[in-house]
C-alpha cells in the first residue's frame, strides 16, 4: 500500500517500460523541471509539443535529448491539439498541460471527436494528499473541474477516487461524503443526497468501497469524534477519500492544509480515456512530480 | 409483555386501570356493540354522546345494561363531535371514537383548530395493526386512510407513529420496512430516495427506538428468502414489525388484502392528536372494532 506520494514514483518505476508523456507548449520551467527529474529517473519518456528552439535550450544542460521526442508546433491551440492527437492515437500514453492556457488546452481534450473524454463520462479531479497529521494519505475530490456536482456527478467522483485509492493498494477504501453535519435534514439539502449514495453503496449500485455521510471533518477522520458525538460510523474514522459537496469547499480546503499544515498533493483529471495531467503554478516542484508519478500510475491498463 | 396476537391486548388491559373513552354520536348498533362489549370485558369505562333516547332505547331493546354506560344527550351529529371533542379536552376520555357520523365531521371536529384536539403543527396519520395469517407476528403500518402521498417529513412522523406504537405493544424495538418500487436506491423513485433518506435518518439516531431499513419491495419486507436472494442484509426483512407505505394506494391496497383476501383481523387508530382517535369504517367487523378500541386504550 502506497502511504507517502514519493511511493507514487517508487510503484511507477517498478512498471518496467516507460510511460509516454505528451506535454502541450512545453516550453515551460515548471513543467521541464518535474518532467526532467523523472525522465532521469527513467520512468517516463517525454513527447514535449512546442516551440522546439526553446525547449531545446531549456533542456540542454539538464537532459539527454535522445531520452525525448520534440515537436516542433509553435501555436499554442495547435500544439495543445497534437498533444491530444498523440494520445489519443495511442503514441502516448498521458497529457500534460504546459504553457497553454487552461481554457484552449480542456478545449483540445473535450473535443467531442477528437478529444479524449468518452460520450456521456464525467470529467473530474481526484487528488492524494500527504498531510504530517494524517496516518496514510487522502483522497480528495473535486478541487477544480465540477463547481456544483449532482448524484450522477458525485456517484463518479466517488468511482473515480476509488479506483486511484485501489492503485495504490487499498483493496476498499473508505468514502466519506462531507458536509457540515452527520444530520440529515432539509437545512443542508446534500444531506439527501449523501444518504442515497451511502444506501446505493450497500446495496452494490456502487462498488469497491464502504460509504457514510453526511459526516463532517471529524467524524470522517478523527475516531475520538465518534464516541464524542456518539455516531457510529463503517469509516471509524479512519476515511481514505473525502468527497466534497461542492468546488469551493473541497478546493478550500486543500489550500489551506496546503499553506498552513506542510501538505503536498498529487493530482489529475479523472474521466479521460488517458491520464490528464494539469498544474497549476503555485504547486510545488514536488507536487508536480508528484502528479506525472500518479498519471503514470494511472495509466497502466488494468 | 409483548403483544403478538391481537386477542392478548384485552388481557393486558384488564390487568390495567380502565382507560375512559368517549364516542361521538354513538347512536347506531356497531358503536354501542362493541362499546357495551369492551365496558363488559372491564378494560374501558364509556361515555356515548348522542341522543339519549335512541342509545337506551337500543339498549333496551338488545338486552343492554344502561347503568354500565356514561350517556351525555346531544341532539345532532355534528354537535355530538364537538362535545366529545371538548369533554376530551376537559380532562373527561382518555381517547375517542367515531360513532355514525361521517368521517369527515368527526374529522373536522377533532382538527378545529380552537376547539379541537391537535397542537399546532401536527400531523395525524392512520396506523393500522394486522394479525396477517402467514406471518409470524403483527405487522403496524401506515398509512392507508389520512395522508395520500406523504412528503419526507409526514413519513418521518408515519414512522415515529409506528415505532410508537409498536412500543405500546410491547415490541422495544421494533424493525421498520420502508416499502418501496425497488431495494436499489433509484433517485428518481421517489419512494426508493426516501427510503435511503429515512434508513439514514434512523442511523443517525434522528429517528429513535427502532431499526429501519429501506428502500425495500413488499417481499424483502415480509420474506428473507427474497431479501436473501436480492443480496440484502438485513435484520428487518422477513421479521419486520413495521411497514411505511410511500402512498395511501399501496397501503390501502395492502388493508384491504388483509381483511378480503387473508381474511385476518385488523384494527386501527388516528394518531397525532393529543389522544388517541378510533375511526372505524362501516366496512369493518365487530371484532376489529373491539380491536381498535383496545388498541386506542393500549395507547392512551
Amino acid at each position: 500500500m502506497i502511504t507517502k506520494l514519493i511511493d507514487i514514483a517508487a510503484k511507477a518505476k517498478t512498471l518496467g517500460y516507460k510511460t509516454r508523456i505528451a506535454v502541450a507548449c512545453a516550453e515551460d520551467s515548471n513543467t521541464l523541471g518535474a518532467i526532467v527529474r523523472a525522465t532521469n529517473e527513467g520512468f517516463i519518456r517525454p513527447l514535449l509539443i512546442g516551440n522546439a528552439t526553446k525547449i531545446r535550450e531549456m533542456l540542454a544542460a539538464e537532459l539527454d535529448l535522445s531520452d525525448c521526442e520534440i515537436i516542433a508546433q509553435p501555436d499554442e491551440t495547435q500544439a495543445a491539439k497534437e498533444a491530444v492527437r498523440l494520445v489519443k492515437s495511442g503514441e502516448a500514453d498521458v497529457l500534460m498541460k504546459g504553457l497553454v492556457g487552461t481554457d484552449k488546452f480542456l478545449r483540445a481534450v473535450l473535443d467531442k471527436e477528437k478529444g479524449l473524454l468518452p460520450p456521456k463520462a464525467v470529467m473530474s479531479y481526484s487528488c492524494a494528499l500527504e498531510l504530517p497529521k494524517y496516518h496514510k494519505l487522502l483522497f480528495i475530490s473535486d478541487t477544480a473541474v465540477l463547481t456544483n456536482p449532482d448524484l450522477e456527478q458525485k456517484i463518479a467522483m466517488i468511482n473515480y477516487s476509488v479506483d486511484m485509492a485501489r492503485r495504490f493498494g487499498i483493496e476498499k477504501p473508505k468514502v466519506a461524503l462531507i458536509t457540515a453535519t452527520e444530520k440529515v435534514g432539509a437545512a443542508l439539502p446534500v444531506t439527501y443526497e449523501h444518504a442515497l449514495l451511502c444506501k446505493m453503496a450497500e446495496r452494490g449500485q456502487i462498488k469497491n468501497c464502504t460509504i457514510d455521510g453526511p459526516v463532517d471533518v471529524f467524524l470522517a477522520c478523527d475516531p475520538s469524534s465518534l464516541e464524542v458525538k456518539g455516531v457510529s460510523s463503517p469509516l471509524n474514522g479512519d476515511a481514505d477519500i473525502l468527497i466534497f459537496p461542492n468546488l469551493e469547499s473541497a478546493n478550500s480546503f486543500y489550500k489551506g492544509l496546503m499553506l498552513f499544515a506542510g501538505g503536498e498533493l498529487a493530482g489529475l483529471i479523472c474521466g479521460t480515456s488517458k491520464p490528464v495531467v494539469v498544474m497549476s503554478r503555485s504547486e510545488s516542484e514536488n507536487s508536480k512530480y508528484y502528479c506525472l508519478s500518479l498519471a503514470c500510475l494511472m495509466a497502466e491498463e488494468k | 409483555m409483548q403483544i403478538t396476537k391481537l386477542d392478548q391486548m384485552f388481557e393486558v388491559l384488564a390487568s390495567r386501570p380502565k382507560k375512559r373513552m368517549v364516542a361521538a354520536w354513538a347512536v347506531d348498533a356497531h358503536t354501542i356493540e362493541a362499546v357495551y362489549s369492551a365496558v363488559e370485558m372491564g378494560i374501558v369505562d364509556a361515555t356515548l354522546v348522542g341522543d339519549t333516547e335512541i342509545i337506551t332505547t337500543y339498549c333496551r331493546q338488545h338486552g343492554l345494561n344502561c347503568e354500565k354506560l356514561r350517556i351525555v344527550d346531544c341532539k345532532s351529529d355534528i354537535a355530538s363531535a364537538a362535545l366529545a371533542v371538548e369533554l376530551i379536552n376537559r380532562g373527561e376520555g382518555d381517547f375517542l371514537m367515531k360513532g355514525l357520523l361521517s368521517t369527515d365531521r368527526y374529522m373536522r371536529a377533532i382538527l378545529n383548530k380552537e376547539t379541537g384536539l391537535v397542537d399546532n403543527g401536527a400531523i395525524l396519520s392512520h396506523v393500522t395493526v394486522a394479525e396477517p395469517a402467514n406471518y409470524h407476528k403483527l405487522l403496524i403500518f401506515g398509512d392507508v386512510a389520512i395522508i395520500p402521498l406523504p412528503d419526507l417529513n409526514q413519513k418521518v412522523a408515519i414512522t415515529n407513529y409506528l415505532i410508537k406504537t409498536a412500543q405500546f405493544l410491547g415490541i422495544q424495538t421494533p424493525k421498520v420496512g420502508i416499502q418501496a418500487a425497488s431495494e436499489q436506491t433509484l433517485p428518481k423513485i421517489p419512494s426508493c430516495a426516501d427510503g435511503a433518506i429515512i434508513a439514514k435518518m434512523a442511523q443517525r439516531g434522528q429517528i429513535k427506538g427502532a431499526i429501519v431499513e429501506g428502500p425495500l419491495g413488499f417481499d424483502l419486507i415480509i420474506d428473507k428468502e427474497s431479501a436473501e436472494i436480492k443480496g440484502v442484509k438485513s435484520e428487518v426483512c422477513g421479521d419486520a414489525d413495521c411497514i411505511l407505505f410511500p402512498n395511501i394506494e399501496a397501503g390501502n391496497t395492502f388493508y384491504k388484502t388483509v381483511v378480503k383476501l387473508l381474511k385476518s383481523e385488523l384494527c386501527a387508530i388516528v394518531m397525532g392528536a393529543r389522544v388517541p382517535c378510533v375511526l372505524t369504517s362501516r366496512g369493518d367487523s365487530e371484532k376489529s372494532k373491539l380491536y381498535s378500541l383496545a388498541l386506542a386504550a393500549m395507547l392512551a
